[in-house]
């Protein structure tokens, strides 16, 4: 090949460009509606989501607000249910709390009618009282 | 985003219809890239679009070579059978070879109207190594750099240099032979 490479390959380009020019009139409609079809697409989108179409752009948007991103959400939604979960915890179903409340009313001389029905509380008040 | 299909869908087209030389699925693969690159890159810069839909309309020729492939074997049991390109290491797009076409051994005409030589390039171009077809389209036609056109590609960039020369000179002595020069 006596011509330089990227010289050659210049004027086959020429060439493409011009049959790239010359293309027939369906496959240019075909093309436009292809071009369409995709644009459409894409303006279809975010209509479909517009309920979070706010959360969607302020997440898309990672460098300001990094709290967004799904899986910081997940964690913080983790975080949540579990201090949720510990002042439940805390207020129903410490065994801890239970015996203080009744410590405070035994006290206090309020002591419910339950406790008075307990064999194992009947036994300790006698024995206590002697 | 629309200015941007509107400038590089005929040539995506037709480098489609130079993988795959049928126009339909040609179109089919231009359409899949272009709502590809709508559905997940829409809100890049416009200065990456051309990179990014090269990158997206070469994988889709290669998942279009990949189904034909397995289509291939479905439909042809004994090939499959035999094994006959059973090995995994082996990339099919750097040794497929297209057959070779009647058009090229009839003498050429005297006269070749300039879209009869466009004929001639375009076949000579469907006849090149896909790699090397690949290369020379997004060097030259796409005019990426040697960098670019190799993370396309998925190679180095010498590979590149050296699929992208191939190629021009098969283009070359295939013209040559018809009697062309440019």
């Amino acid at each position: 090949m006596n011509q330089p490479e990227h010289e050659l390959a210049r004027k086959l380009v020429q060439h493409l460009d011009d049959g790239v020019g010359r293309l027939e009139p369906g496959v240019r409609g075909r093309l436009l509606a292809a071009r369409n079809t995709a644009l459409s697409h894409y303006r279809e989108k975010p209509q479909s989501v517009r309920g979070l179409a706010w959360a969607s752009a302020t997440a898309g948007r990672r460098g300001e607000y990094r709290f967004l991103d799904p899986r910081h959400l997940v964690v913080g939604t983790a975080i949540v249910l579990a201090v949720v979960g510990v002042v439940w915890w805390q207020s129903n179903g410490n065994p801890a709390s239970e015996l203080a409340e009744i410590d405070s009313h035994l006290l206090s001389d309020e002591l419910p009618v339950n406790a008075y029905l307990d064999k194992g509380f009947d036994s300790w008040l006698k024995r206590s009282s002697r | 985003m629309s200015d941007f299909f509107a400038e590089v869908e005929r040539r995506a087209y037709k480098q489609a219809l130079f993988a795959v030389r049928d126009d339909h699925q040609a179109l089919d693969i231009v359409q899949d890239a272009m709502l590809k690159l709508t559905e997940r890159y829409s809100g890049n810069p416009a200065t990456e679009l051309p990179l990014l839909f090269q990158r997206i309309l070469q994988n889709t020729i290669r998942d279009f070579y990949r189904r034909q492939k397995v289509r291939a074997l479905w439909t042809t049991p004994i090939s499959s059978l035999f094994g006959a390109d059973a090995d995994p290491d082996t990339d099919p797009l750097e040794t497929l070879e297209v057959q070779d076409d009647s058009k090229f051994s009839e003498p050429p005409a005297e006269q070749l109207e300039r879209s009869q030589v466009l004929a001639l390039i375009e076949k000579a171009l469907q006849l090149l190594p896909v790699r090397q077809r690949q290369a020379f389209l997004l060097r030259y036609w796409e005019e990426l750099d040697v960098a670019a056109a190799a993370k396309i590609m998925g190679c180095s960039e010498g590979s590149v240099k050296t699929h992208c020369s191939r190629a021009v000179h098969a283009l070359a002595a295939t013209l040559e032979k018809q009697g062309i020069k440019l």
